[in-house]
């Protein structure tokens, strides 16, 4: 199960990054239209490893990859995110703009005729129920944190994804044409762009909750916020909408009301037989740019890596991806016709240290850090796999982004470019501490690196204890260990990275790491509408990060995908939404 | 007999419900749901970790929540008891998933389980009867050869082979010289060791086995038979008459009259059925081939009551199989007859043995072309679930019966002189069988536990893929779910295995 939705991740991967907002926010250039080609009448036939369960991918029980990619394909919105994380707007779905920067006023206008697939008009009411979805707003429950379960209040949509941010937030304007509507944060946003509103189609929730869409547009435009301090009674309007929502799009089988899967974007669901493919055809009533030039898409779930690339050489699939390991790249090599690209995944593995014990000691954490065998690492490790895999130099970046060159040459990532014993036992000073090194026993990638790490300490004078263990994720945050090596998703998701996880504060601040600088600027970058500035003070952080000795990263995970002759112009993507990203560009022969 | 009947039941209940707390303790131990959370830098996080603890009740005691579990499979047992497996982290009913994994592990294994027992039991004979030959050395070989295989590795190889390497090759299906000649030899040596005989009787065989093949393949290679095949107005009469003379010679012997007459009658009708159902076949659906099937088997038994004489029991008996196994050569006919409409389908692209999944996705066709294409998906899996549970049935089958043909009542009705065919079929075999039901019995029982690997190499989502997912996911439901249907097969299979023993060796009795 992921983290977060699919597509909350997928656009913050290239938070932080400066580029993003001002494409959003001034630049009015229309991306480069396509010269009109003709559909084919071709299918193409991708294999996914997991079967599809719910048509919305951002409830709680929906938020899974396979969910959020047919999502992907089913959905417009008014961006996407490109393959160099890059959010690169759609206008042919609508535009959002920056009115004004404090109070931070953000407006929506969806263009005109847009339809769902059953005919019914893409309009503000949808984009009215997305807002309180993803806002979270009226949300006045208090949680028992031991059990989950509501002690007082109400808990309305079970949405995966953050609502930080839009939770302060009110809808000011509504347009009387329903084209455009205008959202007005109570403190400025840095993850405004970020908030796309569109969700499920509002008439089919309604429908199905039973009761009006002007009730439950009134209803979501005239509550007042919900406060767990002082709890509501029920708003039993939009509590009917919101149970609907939490479970009512999860699916075993393709359902007989066709209102449960209806498609704002290029594709819609045509068949699915379950356990074995889902069938996409080209949307009629879809008006946007992204259209493909074939007009079938088929899913296969096949779950072994192995049996997709055999599946590939034997033509019942064209584009595969499969886990990446130097099997299955030697496999995908050997057979004819089969290009295959590669690249990073945005899941990186890092070394962290708690600040307590032997690393309260400054010289004691660079002394350690200097002894990380990072090339060696990503050399035994990554490169049978991805042959241009790097070191990973950044806490905040990844080399996708822009801000990864400028901030690598600034953070002093360069003092542990290599592993120096020498320097390591100078700062030691002929002290041999004892590091508890915790991992995953059940990752190969974990163990390789605890045992190198190991070996390479040892020679430094530290004395490495393994306390690997399976359940080492409930013990973060113990004082079991000194030091961890353990992944991260979505690496770079800079706006929310700094106060979960660098902020003293933070939920996921397992180290007891506190500065006071990365306090400050992680909050200044929540207010932030400036991506300069944004990007200026989260390289400060990632400095502040190598300064203090919290850490290192080590490699991101890589990965795969492959396609056949019939195919053509597919790239690399690391994120969720993986091959699929670019579809309306890819070229198919009969 | 009933009050064992009873107890058994009620033991049988007693270790389903403590078996399944035990495994409903070790699932919800086996991995912790909240892991990947844990570690996550999501900064919702604690708010998923809050949705999942409410979602699973995981604040409860695992105690409490196999006792709520247990409530409701209990509803299963109750007839429109409003059966509550539960549903996954996604929401998913297990009751759904469960049902589609067992029709998906049935479709599976029951082909390749009825091909096992039958492959198994007949070559276990053959060996038993052949001991110490050649024949015997390489069945047992061979056996084992594919016994020790792992399944992951045989996957491998038959999609390699027998998949990418036959699709491949229809490309252009021309058998080379040196193919046919070495096909040809071996096929010679296998028929010469399995008949066996004297030495004028073997080379005899021999040559006509390596001239009957080589003139087949090279045929098959001009004409590439191998795309639009068929047996043709020749061959296919021929093929019934031969399946009607093999059951004469098995079952009754060459000098029984009515036997042949029976066979003859039986043959002569379905020939003529096959010219006059030529123009029908095409439109026939699945109920009209069984109707079929029906048809034949009943002309068969009519044949055999009226021809029978004085063994009518026994002419039934060869006239229904001749029946049935002539319907199956124009059946047979039929589907090669499809073959080539199959293989240049837009879907199938000119390659038909799939490596994945149970249907090619949005094929259109009629009957035959539809279940072609189940067929060639079922191919791979088959053949490879066949081969690995074969050898053991061949072993229990080889045993059986070399332990039964050393019994003094073989040695009696030898020496009344009765022919060696009598001997084995009537007194032998059927006696040598015993043992086998049980083994079988149990294994059937074991068949809806599915084969994980075989289902994961083959992308069939079965009783594996649930058990292994929800596994791999610590949601307990569907794994319960699984495991409940394989105790209750598990035990009830046990069971009637004992009671088909005492029915079936009366000196068995069940108190």
């Amino acid at each position: 199960m992921s983290d977060k939705t699919w597509r909350m991740r997928a656009l913050a991967a290239i938070a932080g990054v400066g580029a993003t907002a001002v494409v959003l926010a001034g630049c009015t250039t229309t991306p480069e239209v396509e010269p009109t080609q003709e559909v084919v009448d071709a299918a193409v036939t991708i294999a996914e490893t997991n079967e599809f369960t719910s048509t919305n991918s951002n409830s709680a029980t929906g938020n899974l990859d396979i969910n959020g990619i047919v999502a992907y394909l089913t959905q417009s919105g008014f961006a996407y995110v490109s393959d160099s994380y890059e959010v690169v707007p759609d206008e042919s779905f609508g535009t959002m703009e920056l009115v004004s920067e404090d109070p931070l006023q953000v407006k929506y206008t969806l263009n005109e005729g847009l339809q769902w697939s059953d005919g019914d008009p893409i309009d503000t009411d949808d984009l009215v129920l997305g807002w309180a979805v993803t806002s979270g707003i009226f949300d006045d429950a208090t949680l028992d944190p031991a059990t989950g379960e509501v002690t007082t209040g109400t808990q309305y949509f079970a949405y995966a994804g953050s609502t930080i941010g839009l939770n302060t937030s009110t809808i000011t304007e509504v347009a009387d044409d329903k084209l455009s509507l205008t959202v007005e944060y109570d403190t400025p946003f840095v993850d405004w762009n970020l908030n796309e509103l569109i969700d499920q189609p509002i008439h089919v929730v309604a429908e199905k909750a039973g009761v009006e869409v002007d009730a439950l547009v009134d209803t979501i435009l005239t509550s007042p916020r919900g406060d767990a301090a002082a709890p509501a009674p029920v708003n039993e309007t939009l509590k009917a909408a919101a149970d609907f929502w939490n479970t009512g799009f999860d699916m075993t089988a393709l359902p007989d009301d066709p209102s449960l899967y209806l498609s704002s974007g290029p594709f819609v669901i045509e068949s699915w037989e379950p356990t074995q493919s889902m069938t996409l055809v080209a949307n009629e009533n879809y008006k946007g740019d992204l259209k493909p030039s074939f007009n079938e898409m088929v899913i296969r779930f096949i779950g072994d890596s192995q049996a997709q690339v055999t599946a590939l050489q034997n033509g019942e699939v064209d584009i595969v991806s499969p886990q990446a390991s130097g099997d299955t790249l030697t496999s995908l090599q050997g057979i004819d016709g089969v290009t295959v690209n590669q690249g990073d995944e945005l899941s990186y593995d890092h070394l962290d240290l708690t600040f307590a014990g032997p690393f309260a000691d400054q010289n004691v954490r660079e002394a350690f850090l200097k002894t990380i065998p990072r090339q060696q690492l990503v050399d035994t490790l990554i490169k049978p796999v991805n042959p241009d895999a790097e070191v990973l130099n950044s806490q905040l970046f990844i080399p996708a982004q822009a801000g990864y060159a400028d901030s690598v040459a600034n953070n002093g990532s360069d003092a542990y470019a290599e592993v120096d014993i020498e320097g390591a036992k100078e700062l030691l000073a002929g002290a041999t501490p004892t590091i508890r090194l915790m991992y995953n026993i059940n990752n190969p990638n974990r163990v390789a690196a605890f045992e190198a790490i190991q070996a390479s300490a040892s020679e430094a004078g530290f004395i490495i204890e393994d306390v690997g263990r399976e359940d080492w994720g409930s013990q973060l945050g113990t004082d079991i260990y000194d030091a961890v090596v353990f992944g991260w998703i979505s690496s770079g998701v800079g706006n929310g990275t700094i106060p979960q996880i660098f902020a003293s504060t933070g939920g996921s601040n397992f180290n007891r790491y506190a500065n006071e600088t990365v306090d400050a600027n992680g909050e200044e970058i929540q207010v932030t509408t400036d991506p300069d500035v944004v990007t200026e003070l989260t390289q400060e952080v990632d400095a502040e990060l190598f300064a203090d000795g919290y850490g290192l990263p080590l490699f991101q995970l890589p990965g795969i995908n492959a396609h056949n002759e019939r195919v053509d112009g597919t790239t690399y993507m690391g994120n969720q939404t993986g091959v699929v990203w670019n579809f309306w560009e890819w070229t198919v022969t009969g | 007999m009933l009050s064992y009947v009873l107890r058994r039941i009620g033991v049988s209940i007693l270790i389903i419900v403590a078996a399944s707390f035990l495994m409903y303790t070790l699932v919800a131990l086996a991995r912790d749901p909240l892991e990947d959370l844990y570690a996550s830098n999501s900064p919702n996080k604690d708010a998923l970790i809050a949705q999942r603890i409410e979602w699973l009740n995981l604040d409860q005691p695992i105690p409490v929540r196999w006792f709520n579990w247990l409530l409701g499979v209990i509803r299963c047992a109750i007839p429109f008891g409003g059966c509550d497996l539960g549903v996954t982290i996604q929401n998913q009913e297990v009751t759904t998933l469960l049902a589609r994994a067992m029709a998906s592990t049935m479709q599976l294994v029951t082909g390749a389980a009825i091909l096992a027992i039958f492959l198994g039991v007949l070559v276990g004979i053959i060996s038993a009867l052949r001991q110490y030959s050649a024949v015997d050395y390489t069945f047992t070989f061979s056996s084992f050869l594919f016994y020790s295989l792992p399944s992951f590795v045989m996957g491998v190889l038959l999609k390699v082979f027998v998949a990418l390497g036959f699709n491949d090759w229809l490309a252009s299906p021309v058998f080379t010289w040196p193919f046919i000649i070495v096909a040809s030899i071996l096929s010679g040596v296998f028929w010469m060791v399995i008949l066996g005989g004297k030495a004028p009787r073997r080379l005899m065989v021999f040559a006509a086995s390596v001239l009957v093949t080589g003139a087949m393949l090279y045929g098959m290679s001009v004409t590439a038979w191998f795309l639009d095949p068929s047996l043709g107005p020749i061959l296919a009469p021929l093929l019934i008459a031969a399946f009607g003379a093999s059951m004469v010679l098995i079952i009754a012997g060459p000098r029984a009259r009515y036997a042949w007459r029976t066979a003859g009658a039986t043959v002569i009708v379905l020939v003529a059925a096959y010219f006059i159902l030529q123009p029908f076949l095409p439109n026939f659906e699945l109920w009209g081939v069984i109707l079929l099937f029906v048809v034949a088997g009943v002309i068969g038994g009519v044949a055999g009551w009226f021809l029978g004489e004085y063994d009518k029991g026994q002419a039934i008996r060869i006239g229904v199989l001749t029946g049935l196994l002539g319907m199956g050569v124009i059946i047979f006919d039929q589907y090669l007859q499809n073959w080539n409409e199959y293989i240049t389908n837009p879907k199938i692209r000119g390659r038909p043995i799939p490596t994945i999944g149970s249907e090619t996705p949005n094929l259109v066709g009629d009957f035959w072309i539809q279940s072609t294409d189940t067929f060639t998906h079922l191919l791979l899996p088959t053949i490879s679930l066949m081969l690995i549970s074969f050898a053991g049935y061949t072993r229990y089958a080889r045993g059986g019966m070399l332990e039964t043909l050393n019994q003094d009542y073989i040695r009696t009705a030898r020496a009344k002189g009765l022919p060696e065919r009598t001997v084995v079929v009537r007194h032998a075999f059927r006696n040598s069988l015993i043992p086998i039901t049980t083994v079988i019995a149990t294994d059937v029982g074991s068949l809806i536990g599915g084969a994980i690997i075989t289902e994961r190499i083959f992308a069939f989502s079965g009783m594996g893929a649930l058990f292994n997912n929800g596994l791999q996911a610590a949601d307990p439901n569907p794994v319960m779910a699984y495991f409940v249907v394989i105790a209750v097969f598990a035990i009830t299979f046990n069971f009637l295995a004992d009671l088909a023993y005492s029915a079936i060796d009366p000196r068995v009795r069940v108190k």
